[in-house]
């Protein structure tokens, strides 16, 4: 089981569009990238508090119709927005350090 | 749910030619005569109308097979034959042999009106895997009065009807303009009963005879053009029984129409295309017809692998784009895929490889270019909103 939990770049800004679908892009780099509607889903709640196991389960909640292997696409699709700089996880530092982010 | 979550970079990185830093020249659009037999009036390279009395200069068939020997070390995989009117060339067979010899798959842009059964069947055997056919009208009158030649409405229909018959479905091209914009479900009705594959709905582009028409007002402004690319996509696509584009700028079609499932990704691909003109000139693409400084080159005295990775204005382009873009291309986030819509109309336009594309231009003025395809200055602070369901910050 994953206990690792993303979180999504701050620097990356969200826009959705009137189909659900969304453009995530950094706006110091002008980088762009187009997310589907389940992607825009599972990016919401990469906010340091869900594992994939968590993001699938809110997503089998609310979707119709989901996979058996969602869980396999959404860790890839995750793997792929660490890939590119558009999550990192919260790491622990020595007592005293505070909390870092790695991506 | 319907499909997995994906993420689409907008900027791929491309296959190099073998042994250099070039990207892979992966096409060729061969420009094979300089001569039509029709004189459309919104043909962005006016080329000149030939006739059995007058014939202009055609590609020939030695030059074909020895542009296609050298462009095969370089990565290619395809070629587009289009015109002036490729069906018109006078040496199409051997065109056609030497493609099938060279095991090369390709697409071809026509008028239809010269496609009989057996240049169909041909066609097909030789590899041709896409072919696009002119339609302008859903009647004759409205298709000729573009056309300028009488009856090839009907004639252009019998070239689709021995397209289909040889076992290939066309798509069928529509160019938008005040006198065919109420013909469009027409149009899609027409081309689903000949057994048409789709209708692609283009522009006209304000080149040469385009902007003519544009000039005398016989061409959409761009608040009708977008107003119609609302209708087919999102009305006409649900009830049409075969696939529509409408070839407006990417910032301008919906993300579902460009990522999704059978989408168009709409990346431009510039970057692994090379022109050849009728008279074996390598040139960007037909604009080499208008702008001569487009043209890099010429096939038989210039190697093929000189011209293509090392020409200055080619250099440029693959250094510059998309980040040099400018104005309202600049500040677009489908930059990465558009890049800048059409270069060759844009230096056309301006002699400038960054200017902005003029639909888009035009879109930014009258205030219709889409607020959330562009890095506003403002972006960063998007950053810190709250999130809600209609706008979030990651």
């Amino acid at each position: 089981m994953d206990v690792k939990k993303p979180i999504a770049n701050p620097l990356i800004v969200l826009r959705e569009e009137f189909d659900d679908w969304a453009i995530l892009f950094d706006p110091d780099t002008g980088n762009a990238f187009g997310l589907n509607p389940t992607g825009v889903f599972i990016w919401k709640l990469l906010d340091g508090r869900h594992n994939p196991d968590d993001i699938v389960n809110r997503l089998r909640e609310e979707a119709d119709n989901v996979p058996e292997d969602a869980g396999e696409h959404a860790r890839r699709f995750i793997a792929s927005l660490e890939q590119q700089g558009l999550v990192g996880y919260e790491i622990e530092q020595g007592p005293g350090a505070g909390t870092g982010v790695r991506g | 749910m319907t499909s997995g979550p994906r993420c689409h970079d907008a900027a791929r990185e491309e296959p190099r030619a073998a042994g250099s830093s070039a990207p892979a020249l992966r096409s060729l659009y061969f420009y094979l005569t300089q001569g039509c037999n029709l004189r459309c009036r919104h043909c962005w390279l006016a080329p000149q109308f030939q006739t059995a009395a007058k014939q202009y200069a055609a590609l020939p068939p030695d030059l074909f097979r020895r542009i296609l020997g050298e462009a095969k070390p370089l990565g290619l995989s395809g070629v587009k034959l289009t015109g002036g009117e490729p069906l018109l060339h006078p040496d199409i067979g051997a065109l056609l042999e030497i493609l099938q010899d060279e095991q090369l798959r390709f697409s071809m842009e026509t008028n239809g009106v010269l496609c009989t059964p057996e240049l169909a069947r041909d066609l097909v055997r030789s590899g041709m895997h896409h072919v696009s056919v002119s339609l302008d009208g859903a009647d004759a009158q409205t298709h000729e009065w573009v056309r300028g030649v009488e009856g090839c409405f009907e004639a252009a229909l019998r070239g689709v009807r021995n397209l289909v018959a040889a076992g290939i479905r066309p798509q069928i091209i529509m160019s938008l303009m005040r006198r065919n914009a109420g013909q469009v479900e027409p149009l899609v009705r027409l081309a689903e009963s000949l057994g048409a594959s789709s209708v692609k709905f283009n522009l006209v582009q304000p080149t040469a005879r385009g902007e003519k028409l544009r000039d005398s007002g016989e061409g959409l402004d761009v608040g009708e053009m977008i107003g119609l690319g609302r209708r087919i996509e999102n009305d006409l696509a649900r009830t049409a029984k075969i696939r529509l584009f409408y070839s407006h700028p990417v910032a301008f079609r919906p993300l579902g129409r460009i990522f999704g499932e059978n989408g168009d990704c709409g990346v431009c691909g510039i970057r692994g295309v090379l022109g050849v003109l009728a008279d074996g000139s390598y040139a960007l693409c037909g604009i080499g017809e208008h702008v001569p400084e487009l043209v890099f080159g010429q096939a038989g005295r210039d190697g093929l692998a000189e011209v293509w990775g090392g020409n200055p204005v080619l250099r440029q382009i693959r250094e510059g784009m998309p980040r040099r873009l400018e104005g309202v291309c600049g500040e677009c986030l489908m930059k990465g895929v558009c890049f800048g819509s059409c270069i060759a109309q844009n230096y056309y336009r301006s002699r400038s490889l960054w200017a902005p594309f003029w639909f888009c231009e035009e879109a930014e003025k009258a205030g219709l270019f889409p607020g959330s395809r562009k890095a506003a200055t403002d972006a960063r602070q998007e950053r810190n909103r709250p999130m809600t369901d209609c706008q979030c910050a990651g």
